[in-house]
């Protein structure tokens, strides 16, 4: 019934709370999440606006510490930013002043990849994400498509063992939008990766999972998981993907 | 929170402690160790006196620190006003119609690049050193920013903005009073400070060439006479009068601007 | 298509600039020969006439005027380049170290509204009437710019492109010399600007003071003698050198932060 090709089981979030302090308080953004990911799926975070989804984010990342919990990726316990898990973000972060070569092969580059060795693994990545011929482009001269597609590139190039995506199509128009998810499916497809991809929009979630966890409002937990095993690339329109549509946006908490 | 308050708290603490230490240091130096002729550096209690003294004292150079503060105000004022009163007009003409640009424009390239300083020797040759010249230099110092920075903001109001006024009937006249000036506003204001910032320098520069009055004449005077202390403390009068006058602008500029990009 | 109607607009700005120039060269001409005030200036063929001579000949008993101008320049340069080291290394560490603001800002902030001319007197003082004398005023007129504007750029990094780093391997020093540096340069930049046209007014207020060679002195001497068309050879020669200065630091801008162009 599953996608999944083998049961190792790579990410695992375990009893984790988070919560923010400030001067007014504490505010509780995640309270007692638990699940798990395994390897080479495609898992997307879907729930309610401002639920709390790219703190989840952070924490697998380890941008953000837990407060009581436990965050492990391949075994380690989660402890701060490292190359082996790999971020994606929804404002691209691109480094303006190096063109695309440069921006994609930053992370063997600062890790001391020899020159020939990183170049090739980085042409990789840009035929990859469809960028072939502008390599010497400077991210300013590019669409919002094409700065995340460098985005991507720049985080598979890594070769990390995870990847999150924070929701990367959020900013693009609608018609790009459709185009960067086909385009998701085509790159996972050739290259298998642990991702997690956060989204609010229920027919991404759906054309692109191969599970779905449904998260509550904030402070935020796992509401629901479905396994959507519709066969790929799938039909937008299709009475499973219209019905699972259907079910996930009632089942999912109404935005306050 | 508490830690982040508790961290700005030690931030300032470590800043007055290191003006302090920078005085102590300095006090040390000069006063007690003397590694340096007092002509050269004075410590900074002879410096307090001198201060004190110079606010009713009018030896050595002919007038008190008061009266050469007020001397250089006026002339920095007048030029000042003149300078905005003109410039900022123009800039806004030249940004709102083409015509006027054309016209003016090859005169304001041709004055542009000239510094005010390279005009004072013609101003006292033409007014003598009185303040007339040095307020036809801050004059220019003034104007020259004003105008561009006036021009910038004029040609930079948005479009939209502009098609929507028209949309609601706005006349030419009416859309630069209602759109383009208050977007450029915060523009404007940036030109005023430059100029504030050019022309004083300018007015400094031309007191030290020739003058009666004034703070820079103070400077100029005293180095003449070797007398350090009263040249720092001038620096540091004209130090204070900056800050006053960017607060100012900053309080002007909370007060008229609102909501500026 | 493009190239060509840039190139005609070019040509055609240009072809006004200098039909409103020579407007200006005749406006000129018509003051000095039918009034009063004409009678102080000199003709602009008198200015050009000179101009002329004096490039290959000595002004008075002194130098030539590109040797003068060189004299200048050399002095601009030298006080230039220390402040940009100065100004650079005190600005980023400013903005990036929060000790280094604590303990270094206040006895900045009380500098900072000093006008560079407002030191001459005090370098005279220190260091005579010598080159030391003018390289400490110039480079007090360009270190509080680049300070200001470099502080500014290194205070905005920002954390996300710096965490986005880190979370590809970079350790601190790469993040620094990779990230925060090229995120200041447009910053530096326009401090670099301010800065050297301070920096030019600096040595021109300090060589008319106290200098017996250089663009300023030209005017002052031409003031001390009452020959006004000295003076008016002296202001076109700084005119002319200040807008050559800045359109060099225009291009090296552009060369340095061709990534910031929109070219769409």
């Amino acid at each position: 019934m599953n996608e999944i090709t083998s049961n190792k089981l790579v990410i695992e979030c375990k009893d984790v709370s988070k919560a923010f302090f400030n001067r007014e308080g504490d505010h509780p953004v995640v309270d007692n999440l638990s699940f798990s990911v395994y390897e080479n799926e495609f898992v997307v975070l879907f729930g309610p606006g401002q639920c709390g989804k790219t703190t989840i984010l952070n924490l697998i990342t380890g941008l953000e510490t837990v407060t009581t919990g436990r965050v492990t990726v391949n075994g380690e316990i989660v402890d701060g930013p490292s190359p082996k898990r790999g971020l994606v973000y929804q404002t691209t972060n691109l480094f303006m002043w190096y063109n695309v070569m440069k921006n994609v092969e930053f992370g063997p580059s600062v890790q001391g990849v020899p020159k020939k060795e990183r170049r090739k693994r980085a042409q990789h990545y840009i035929d990859l994400v469809g960028l072939t011929g502008f390599e010497k482009t400077y991210p300013v001269k590019l669409s919002g498509g094409m700065q995340q597609r460098v985005g991507i590139a720049r985080a598979y190039c890594n070769e990390p063992e995870i990847i999150c995506m924070d929701e990367p199509f959020g900013h693009l128009d609608a018609q790009t939008r459709y185009l960067m998810e086909k385009e998701i499916e085509r790159i996972s497809g050739a290259e298998k990766r642990t991702v997690i991809f956060v989204t609010n929009n229920a027919e991404e979630a759906i054309y692109l999972a191969d599970r779905i966890i449904l998260l509550r409002n904030c402070p935020t937990s796992v509401k629901k998981e479905y396994c959507i095993d519709l066969p790929r690339p799938r039909d937008y329109t299709s009475a499973e993907f219209l019905a699972l549509r259907e079910e996930i946006t009632n089942a999912m908490d109404k935005v306050i | 929170m508490n830690t982040y308050l508790k961290r700005k708290i030690k931030l300032k603490i470590i800043s007055l402690i290191s003006l302090c230490v920078f005085i102590l240091l300095w006090y040390l130096a000069t006063a007690i160790l003397e590694l340096v002729p007092s002509y050269s550096l004075p410590s900074p209690v002879k410096i307090l006196n001198t201060f004190i003294e110079k606010l009713t004292i009018k030896s050595p150079e002919g007038a008190t620190l008061p009266q050469h503060i007020w001397a250089s105000a006026k002339v920095a004022a007048y030029g000042f006003l003149l300078g905005a009163v003109f410039g900022l007009p123009l800039g806004i003409l030249m940004g709102w119609n083409t015509k006027v640009d054309k016209i003016i424009r090859p005169v304001f390239d041709f004055l542009k690049p000239i510094p005010p300083i390279a005009l004072i020797p013609v101003m006292i040759v033409f007014f003598g050193i009185g303040t007339k010249s040095k307020a036809v230099v801050v004059f220019f110092s003034t104007i020259i920013p004003c105008i561009v920075n006036a021009y910038s903001g004029i040609k930079q109001t948005s479009q939209i903005h502009l098609w929507v006024s028209q949309t609601f009937g706005a006349s030419r006249l009416q859309q630069l009073f209602t759109v383009a000036l208050p977007s450029s506003l915060p523009m404007i204001f940036a030109g005023l400070r430059v100029a504030v910032g050019s022309s004083w320098m300018a007015l400094v520069a031309a007191e030290l060439l020739g003058a009666t009055r004034g703070i820079g004449y103070m400077i100029s005077t005293a180095r003449n006479l070797l007398r350090s202390d009263i040249i720092i403390v001038g620096l540091l009068t004209l130090g204070v009068i900056g800050i006053f006058i960017t607060l100012i602008f900053d309080l002007l500029e909370k007060l008229i601007v609102r909501g500026g990009k | 298509m493009n190239m060509k109607k840039r190139i005609t607009e070019g040509i055609k700005n240009l072809c006004l600039s200098l039909v409103g120039f020579a407007v200006i060269l005749l406006l000129w001409a018509f003051i000095v020969q039918y009034t009063d005030a004409g009678l102080l200036i000199p003709s602009p063929l008198g200015v050009a006439q000179r101009l002329i001579y004096v490039i290959t000949h000595p002004i008075g008993k002194s130098y030539t005027l590109p040797m003068h101008l060189v004299i200048s320049l050399r002095r601009v340069m030298t006080g230039y380049c220390l402040s940009i080291v100065a100004g650079v290394l005190l600005g980023v560490s400013m903005g990036r170290l929060e000790m280094i603001q604590a303990i270094f800002r206040p006895i900045f902030e009380i500098i900072r509204p000093i006008p560079g001319v407002a030191w001459i007197p005090m370098a005279i003082v220190w260091f005579g009437i010598g080159e030391t004398a003018k390289v400490f005023i110039i480079f007090m007129g360009g270190f509080v710019n680049i300070v200001v504007n470099t502080f500014a750029g290194a205070q905005r990094v920002d954390e996300d492109l710096m965490n986005c780093a880190r979370m590809l391997g970079a350790n601190e020093r790469q993040v620094f010399f990779r990230i925060v540096i090229p995120f200041c340069v447009p910053y530096i930049f326009s401090g670099l600007q301010v800065g050297l046209s301070t920096c030019w007014m600096a040595v021109l207020a300090a060589e008319m003071v106290a200098a017996k060679e250089g663009v300023g002195w030209i005017i002052t001497a031409g003031q001390d003698i009452a020959d006004m068309t000295q003076i008016f050879v002296g202001i076109i020669a700084i005119a002319v050198t200040g807008l050559a200065l800045a359109a060099i630091l225009r291009l090296a801008e552009q060369i340095l932060c061709r990534w910031r162009v929109r070219g769409k």
